[in-house]
């Protein structure tokens, strides 16, 4: 395999990220050349280049109020759920676990599906996130709680804890759904889909804390999570106090991811490809495959948000669509791959 | 000579399961300690117990006159390394990312490996041979160079003393003796080794002491001249074995007398190779 130089790869991505924020910023129904979002980037820098390229008041409103805060939903999004999946494949020393995986998404699901049947996203905006928010950590506690035992959490009564839990939280979402009324039914749906669309200052604000912590807190744990992904055994005779960093670990992970889901609904594909993609770039070494996650997760999420919307001219395809569509021939292709190598 | 670890009348095993009884002995400094018997007979638990990571039901472990049980996990980790008996890995990591868990017991949870880490990892690499292979996936190497890779991580660890669980498993003549030469060194250098061992005969050269374990019970323990004995072996392992002072090496090789088949087994063989009753080879065509 090979390894590629860790800064060559993070100055690649980094590239990349700007390149994308800028087309995010250009793309859509409006309007608004990517060569003036690049000059406009330069004046707000204030660099005097590219000066006859000035964009006017009402293109200034549409990047700022509009496409600003849905990339930087995106950049959140991508960010934390590619770290989430990172980190929780290390902790299960498994290659296709991803956020999944301990019933963010299911717990998540039954939070917003609670919150439209009772009508709660029709009165605040934060209702459908705070809901969701706490389904997810709901089903995560749970599965945790499931599994530990005299001070351990074995990895694969987790897994199964992680499937069964997800199994009621879905059976429960599937009930209210046979209950509730059509147009319900239709939000709902549009929820699970995970879009960018019509995200707001506020949603940002709702993310960032959260996520931002979130993926700090990984990044410093990346050196434990090394040791974890040796093995239990490994990992105790090294001295760790295994059962401790699983459970912090495992937390930051579904707090982050929650804490994405919330604000963009249910996005696949983004948690499991991304670490796959960069672990054969840089290696399985957390300290240098968390960076460069984070930063490929922003970029293929945003990148997937702008090709939506751009792809067809009268309407947008949801970004949770397009992952699925680039990220399932990955993952067969992954599979295909791991079932040759038995 | 001192004493580095005093284990008193201990039982241990999984769950309601007890494989010792009654266990006692102490190590001292400076001692390379073969733990030898049959598959089965509770070596490795013996290990695993004493590296704190089987419960002891009863009697009491001392480590540098301190009870095991009093130990954090990390200051425990600073006195023994522990080579295990076979490790499997998800993801490639390489070599160096390996030998650098060996530091983990002496950094703090925000810190990051620094200078001296990286120096002492490089060191332990270069004695045990493995620092051009710094960078290769311990996945993609030979079972001699993995092993080598995992003595450099104990190194690492830089603890007095060494737990090794059947290190020389499955490896070559070559690395085989070379694992045992390196305890040795070790040794010579005051840290001390104690190894599940099943090649009696490097057992017999490099150990400065050897212990018999059958059925959860030390039935001897001594220097190996001592111990490696006809009638030991015998006992312990259920077959007829002798132990034979070699005059090249002056020191004991053994190996098990062979058994004649009984007739029941001949008559299986029978089966198992094809041949009918006249005993001519069946070709299935007949």
């Amino acid at each position: 395999m090979r390894i590629y130089h860790l800064k060559l790869v993070i100055t690649g991505l980094l590239t990349f990220l700007a390149i994308v924020i800028c087309f995010s910023l250009s793309a859509g129904q409006y309007d608004l050349g990517f060569m003036q979002v690049v000059a406009w980037g330069f004046h707000q820098l204030g660099i005097p280049v590219l000066n006859d390229l000035s964009i006017t008041p009402q293109q200034e409103a549409v990047l700022l109020y509009i496409r600003a805060p849905r990339t930087v939903v995106g950049l959140l999004v991508g960010a934390g759920l590619a770290a989430s999946g990172a980190v929780l494949q290390g902790l299960f020393s498994n290659p296709l676990a991803d956020p999944g995986i301990i019933g963010v998404s299911s717990g998540a699901t039954l939070g917003a599906v609670t919150a439209i049947c009772l009508g709660i996203n029709a009165v605040s905006m934060f209702g459908l996130p705070l809901f969701a928010f706490v389904g997810a950590i709901t089903a995560v506690s749970l599965t945790i709680g499931l599994s530990a035992r005299n001070g351990r959490i074995p990895v694969l009564t987790l897994l199964l804890a992680g499937v069964v839990v997800g199994m009621l939280f879905s059976a429960v979402t599937a009930a209210l759904l046979t209950v509730m009324d059509d147009h319900k039914v239709q939000q709902y749906l549009f929820w699970t889909i995970g879009s960018l669309d019509y995200r707001r200052w506020e949603h940002v604000l709702m993310g960032v804390v959260p996520i931002s912590m979130g993926i700090i807190i990984m990044l410093l744990m990346a050196r434990h999570l090394n040791i974890l992904a040796l093995g239990e055994a490994e990992a105790k005779a090294v001295g760790m106090p295994v059962a401790k960093y699983r459970l912090i670990l495992l937390a930051v992970a579904a707090l982050t991811t929650a804490s994405s889901v919330c604000i963009s609904g249910s996005i696949g594909f983004v948690g499991l490809i991304i670490p796959h993609m960069m672990r054969i770039l840089v290696g399985p070494n957390h300290r240098h495959l968390l960076p460069a996650s984070i930063l490929a997760g922003a970029v293929f999420l945003v990148f997937c948000d702008s090709i939506g919307r751009t792809i067809l001219t009268n309407t947008e395809i949801n970004v949770g669509i397009m992952t699925a569509v680039l990220g399932t021939p990955y993952f067969l292709f992954l599979l295909r791959k791991h079932t040759d190598l038995q | 000579m001192k004493e580095l670890l005093k284990v008193d009348n201990i039982t241990t095993g999984y769950e309601d399961n007890k494989i010792l009884t009654d266990i006692s002995f102490s190590v001292n400094k400076g001692e390379f300690l073969g733990i030898i018997g049959k598959n089965g007979a509770g070596k490795s638990t013996l290990l695993k117990a004493l590296r704190g990571f089987l419960p002891v039901k009863q009697g009491s472990i001392r480590l540098f006159d301190r009870e095991l049980s009093e130990y954090q996990q990390w200051e425990l980790a600073a006195k023994i390394a522990y080579l295990q008996q076979q490790i499997e890995l998800t993801f490639d990591y390489t070599a160096r990312d390996m030998v650098l868990a060996g530091r983990y017991p002496y950094m703090k949870w925000y810190e990051q490996p620094g200078e001296k880490d990286i120096e002492i990892t490089e060191a332990c690499m270069k004695y045990t041979g493995v620092l051009e292979l710094a960078d290769t996936p311990i996945r993609a190497m030979s079972g001699g160079q993995r092993q080598r890779v995992l003595l450099a991580k104990i190194l690492a660890q830089q603890t007095p003393v060494l737990f090794l669980d059947e290190p020389a498993a499955g490896l070559d003549l070559f690395y085989q003796e070379e694992i045992f030469r390196f305890c040795q060194e070790m040794c010579s250098r005051g840290k001390t080794v104690i190894m599940v061992v099943h090649e009696l005969n490097l057992a017999a050269r490099y150990c400065s002491r050897v212990m018999l374990i059958n059925n959860g019970n030390i039935i001897a323990d001594d220097v190996p001249q001592s111990v490696l004995t006809d009638q030991l072996l015998t006992k312990a392992y259920g077959v007829d074995i002798r132990s034979l002072i070699n005059p090249e090496t002056g020191h004991a090789d053994i190996f098990t007398v062979p058994t004649k088949l009984d007739a029941n087994k001949q008559q299986l063989l029978d089966i198992i190779v094809g041949m009918d009753e006249n005993g001519a080879e069946g070709n299935g065509e007949s």
